[in-house]
């Protein structure tokens, strides 16, 4: 479903010149797994995420989604996925239901099969209280919930989440990672970045974890766990990030 | 690559968006149908109480030497709206502090019946104070007495000489205005309605253009539309459409607000009497022709700019310059008198604002309102087309 080969992307900057935001990366994810990226802010999993949901452009290398290629078949790309992040913002002035009638639209959806998926979705989410709410008058955790049934409504096969459970409390972020949990079972393949490593622990199938741009690691847990000798994920990431660091210096 | 119907469902919510948007609506509704009304009523009530005022008020006139012109001064004492008063012991700082308004000084030795070959009348002396409305209407009515007194003068000099008044008026004339009736009306409104129009067309559109575009970079719900499936050519053009509508808006309730404002007493009373120029159907649509494609212009423009500049804030700094050239072209229209060759029709705005007066004033030139439109939609086409472009620029939308 994802499969990406030598990842490469570089930003140009004024002031601090070449910037290498993600570096020779290479991963590939299924249908019915869940991939995760593990790393700290400015890592380059955001990057990675936009490429694939054909915002940024790749400077070089190869990136299929759902077998079609990132910058020229952008439009069929954009048909295969459900994409999430901080900066995929909510319109304050519209109810959750205009939303996603609106969303369910403009991705060519037909207004019953829209009726019917919204209100699984809005049922599945507990959205049902504040369907009719406006945006801005919404909670954090409402609206993260409003983001995911934006990302959803059209049924995609590939999802891609960018650190979906942050600033949500501890009710909301379960009830987000149990939603990720039944698109695995439903056969979707889903890209999942977080810097919290127990979520990574109990959800992802593979883990990379990313630094500087680049691949530190990347496996199953019980791989990851056996090659670098840690007892838990944690363990595993400060070893390889500590390590990363004295090497640099 | 381009879907109607994806276009229309953008544009359908962009609009609803629109009027949730209580500071979109002030701007689109309020302005042009309540503020700039009541802005030009206020101007013309105002003009016209003044006007009212001080003709009622009778001018104040100090004459010195008056025993010398007896005549003069029985016309001016005649005259109800004048009121001689006796000389001040200053007469002139009277004059400048108000207390009178006009000041006639007759010369020692002026005699008004002496007349011979080799002496001349030295000059009255008239003053007054043009920056004071009174002293004005003191010096317009006096002028007139003046004139009547010296016709007397002549007449019976004439008299004495046996001639006849028709003597010393060889060519007797009369000028006759044959322009039509709409005409003058006509440059009266082409003088303001195209400048005023500029500033509807733009100031309308100009909050919900930047709110829609830069806004959106800032909420981050332009990420959520670009990562749809709609095109960024259909997200342009759902968006431009958008901005269209509301700038139609916001001009036709400005026409209308100013239509029930200029047929209030305050300006049909005044000096312009306005709106007896006979509209036709066909002249609508040539309005319509003229009109649309500023429309069409200021709304691609204020598009490109929106999603070029980082957020609103940035947006609004680059429409103000814009703005101000768009106000500057509109204001060449209201020089009287002022024609433009051809080619000059070329220009936009400029090209908007003329071919609109010459319509007002009855005159339909086909050539200008070709080069108009063809100058208008080639730039609002280019605008457009680098308005999408931006959108493909990963730079332009990521400089936050």
């Amino acid at each position: 479903m994802i499969r990406v080969n030598n990842l490469t992307k570089i930003f140009y900057d004024k002031k601090r010149g070449k910037i290498k935001a993600v570096h020779d990366i290479s991963f590939h994810c299924k249908k019915g797994q869940i991939f995760g990226f593990l790393g700290l802010n400015g890592a380059g999993k955001t990057t990675t995420l936009r490429i694939l949901a054909t915002i940024l452009k790749p400077t070089s290398g190869e990136v299929l989604v759902n077998g079609y290629q990132v910058v020229k078949e952008a439009h069929k790309v954009r048909q295969s996925i459900g994409f999430l992040s901080g900066e995929t913002g909510l319109y304050d002035r519209f109810t959750p239901r205009e939303t996603i009638m609106f969303f369910g639209r403009i991705n060519g959806l037909a207004e019953q099969e829209i009726q019917k998926r919204m209100s699984q979705i809005f049922q599945t989410l507990d959205m049902n209280s504040f369907q009719e709410v406006r945006v801005d008058k919404l909670s954090t955790g409402m609206k993260q919930k409003l983001s995911i049934a934006r990302a959803i409504i059209h049924n995609p096969p590939v999802l891609i989440f960018d650190e979906p459970t942050v600033g949500l409390d501890v009710i909301t972020a379960k009830v987000v990672i149990d939603y990720i949990k039944e698109f695995r079972n439903n056969g979707k393949c889903i890209i999942f970045s977080t810097h919290q490593m127990h979520e990574a622990e109990k959800l992802c199938d593979e883990i990379a974890i990313i630094h500087h741009g680049e691949f530190l690691a990347s496996g199953t847990l019980p791989d990851l766990k056996r090659n670098f000798q840690g007892e838990n994920l944690e363990e595993i990431f400060f070893k390889l990030v500590s390590t990363k660091v004295e090497d640099s210096i | 690559m381009m879907n109607w119907k994806n276009i229309r469902l953008l544009y359908g919510k962009e609009i609803q968006g629109a009027f949730r948007d209580r500071r979109a609506l002030i701007s689109m509704i309020v302005i042009p149908l309540v503020f700039y009304p009541l802005l030009f009523l206020g101007i013309g009530y105002f003009t016209m109480l003044g006007q009212d005022k001080s003709e009622a008020l009778p001018s104040l006139v100090t004459i010195t030497g008056a025993e010398k012109v007896p005549q003069l001064a029985e016309i001016l004492r005649k005259e109800e709206k004048i009121e001689l008063v006796l000389p001040p012991e200053n007469p002139e700082e009277a004059l400048i502090k108000g207390v009178i308004h006009l000041l006639i000084s007759i010369p020692e030795d002026f005699n008004p019946d002496y007349y011979s070959d080799n002496r001349i009348n030295p000059e009255i002396i008239v003053q007054y104070d043009s920056t004071a409305p009174r002293s004005q209407l003191a010096k317009k009515r006096v002028t007139a007495l003046l004139d009547s007194y010296r016709q007397e003068i002549i007449r019976g000099r004439l008299n004495q000489l046996g001639l006849d008044l028709d003597f010393i008026q060889p060519l007797p004339e009369q000028w006759i205005d044959l322009a039509a009736e709409e005409k003058k009306v006509g440059s009266l409104l082409g003088m303001i309605l195209p400048y005023i129009l500029i500033i509807l067309i733009f100031i309308g559109a100009m909050h919900s253009a930047i709110d829609i575009t830069a806004g959106e970079k800032e909420r981050g719900t332009l990420a959520t539309l670009l990562v749809s499936q709609l095109s960024r050519l259909e997200i342009v053009m759902g968006k431009y459409f958008t901005v269209m509508t509301i700038s139609a808006t916001s001009m036709i309730l400005g026409l209308i607000g100013l239509s029930i404002a200029f047929l209030t007493p305050a300006y049909t009373l005044g000096e312009l009497s306005l709106i007896k120029a006979p509209f036709s159907l066909t002249l609508f649509f040539l309005f319509f022709l003229v009109l649309a494609p500023l429309v069409g212009l200021a709304s691609a423009l204020l598009i490109l700019i929106g999603i070029f500049a980082r957020n609103s804030r940035e947006a609004s700094s680059y429409i103000t310059p814009i703005y101000m050239v768009a106000i500057f072209l509109g204001m060449i229209s209201l020089s009287q008198g002022l024609e433009l060759a051809d080619p000059l029709f070329f220009i936009p705005i400029l090209n908007n604002s003329f071919t609109f007066k010459e319509l007002l004033m009855g005159t339909v030139d086909g050539t200008h309102i070709l080069f108009t439109l063809i100058s208008n939609i080639v730039i609002a086409l280019l605008a457009l087309l680098a308005a999408t472009h931006l959108f493909n620029k990963e730079n332009v939308l990521f400089r936050a």
